[in-house]
């Protein structure tokens, strides 16, 4: 059962589209799986749609007669918005809709499906280390990495400390760390540094988004301490 | 320091969203949107174009820094609502929540252009705005193309797969290389530079 979820604030951000690609695609993510968040997101997508359409009211009744005039004051405007009606609806074409395309990804012979906002992203080859896996998502957000991490049955990430935040969302199977059980479709955003040491007795698939303040200052150590920079 | 989840109260209220505004009226705005479905109707259409064009214009005025941006979005807003009309359900929600999330999207694919320079239009994905489905396009030939990138990656003589892997895959800087690979930064830009020739060549055959 899924115990942890977006902060309501977090949610709001969502609908309003104002959070980076990889946080909107984690509370994607999660909201698929959790009927709670998906209602809490269809009331604040309701509210703001409200909201934003509201102001300066139009009566529909004025709108019905030929003239332009409630358009705006500015005549250069009701041009272009005039010219824009005419080439959009010069093609009566309407879109052909398919069934989303079901993604699957193959960690250590093992399959599973990506949920649908990832079923387009750019995935970096795995790097493997002992039990871990982990792919590259190439979101293209400089200092923002978001990745799959998998970890075979009994592996976990050695302890660890963070600046910024971590985000990790199980897209399958269950991990524990000191604070208790997660499971699968659990949304966990860790902000400030602490250290953790989550283990995972029957292997999971997550999705991480993580902001390393330390990234571009480590360069080449990097490399030299593979497991501090290969999970984010 | 670990700052806990706050779990969502389930029992919030949300008195506005149950009483719609007084100042909009939904029903015509839902029958608008069923005619040019169902119809392609132009009149429906422009007086959608009229209530939703100027406020579209000036929220995405707020979030862009010109003007030819904020005409960006309300052209594709309104492009999409003409093309995919049928796509909205007025039992599901209104019609004002349905162009709210065509402009959202439209709004977050072209800011992850201008921020990122990205243009893979992942809204939709992120936001579905019909339940289940998606529009037809290129998405899985771009998968199968990374994946085939990375086999032509792996066909190529090491010294350059070190390169291109470490500039790529590790996101090194070519300064790095050099330093990582004990190498002059010179051999490592003509490694790179010969590499990305080749792959080029290589990606160009496998795709005649
Ligand atoms: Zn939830």
């Amino acid at each position: 059962m899924i115990k942890h979820h977006p902060k309501f604030e977090l949610l709001q951000s969502y609908v309003n589209g104002e959070l980076p690609a990889s946080l909107a695609i984690g509370i994607s993510i999660h909201a698929d799986m959790c009927p709670e968040c998906q209602h809490s997101i269809a009331q604040l997508t309701e509210q703001v749609a409200e909201h934003s359409f509201e102001e300066a009211p139009v009566r529909l009744d004025d709108l019905k007669s030929d003239s332009f005039t409630s358009f705006s004051d500015d005549i250069a405007e009701d041009d272009l918005f005039e010219s824009m009606i005419s080439n959009i609806t010069f093609n009566d074409d309407a879109d052909v809709v398919t069934e989303a395309l079901k993604r699957e990804v193959v960690f250590r012979d093992k399959t599973y499906e990506l949920p649908t906002a990832l079923s387009r992203i750019e995935l970096g080859k795995a790097a493997n280390i002992g039990k871990l896996s982990r792919s590259r998502l190439q979101l293209n957000e400089d200092e923002i990495h978001s990745s799959l991490l998998h970890i075979n049955p009994g592996g976990g990430v050695p302890a660890h400390t963070h600046k910024g935040f971590e985000l990790t969302v199980l897209l399958d199977g269950s991990f524990t760390d000191s604070r208790g059980e997660y499971n699968k479709g659990d949304f966990i955003l860790l902000d400030g540094t602490f250290t953790h040491n989550p283990v995972s007795q029957n292997g999971c698939l997550c999705y991480t988004v993580a902001n390393d303040a330390l990234h571009f200052t480590q360069g080449i150590n990097k490399l030299l301490n593979p497991i501090g920079s290969f999970i984010y | 320091m670990v700052v806990e989840q706050t779990k969502l109260p389930t029992g919030v209220s949300h008195a506005k969203s149950n009483g719609m505004n007084e100042n909009i009226d939904h029903t015509q705005l839902s029958e608008w949107l069923n005619q040019v479905a169902d119809k392609r109707c132009k009149i429906a259409f422009t007086h959608l174009f009229k209530f939703f064009a100027p406020k579209i214009q000036r929220i995405a005025r707020s979030k862009f820094p010109n003007e030819a941006q904020s005409h960006e979005v309300v052209q594709e807003t309104m492009s999409n609502v003409w093309r995919k009309a049928h796509l909205f359900d007025a039992n599901k929600g209104a019609a004002t929540t349905w162009v709210y999330t065509v402009m959202r999207n439209v709004t977050f694919d072209l800011l992850r252009k201008v921020k990122s320079n990205r243009e893979d239009n992942l809204s939709d994905d992120i936001w579905p705005i019909a339940e289940g489905a998606v529009t037809e396009d290129q998405a899985y030939e771009d998968h199968l193309e990374s994946n085939q990138l990375l086999r032509v990656i792996d066909a190529l003589p090491e010294a350059q797969q070190q390169v291109v892997k470490g500039f790529y895959l590790m996101e090194m800087s070519q300064e790095q290389l050099a330093n990582h690979l004990n190498l002059p930064l010179g051999t490592i830009k003509s490694r790179l530079r010969l590499a990305l020739a080749k792959l080029k060549v290589q990606l160009g055959e496998e795709n005649d």
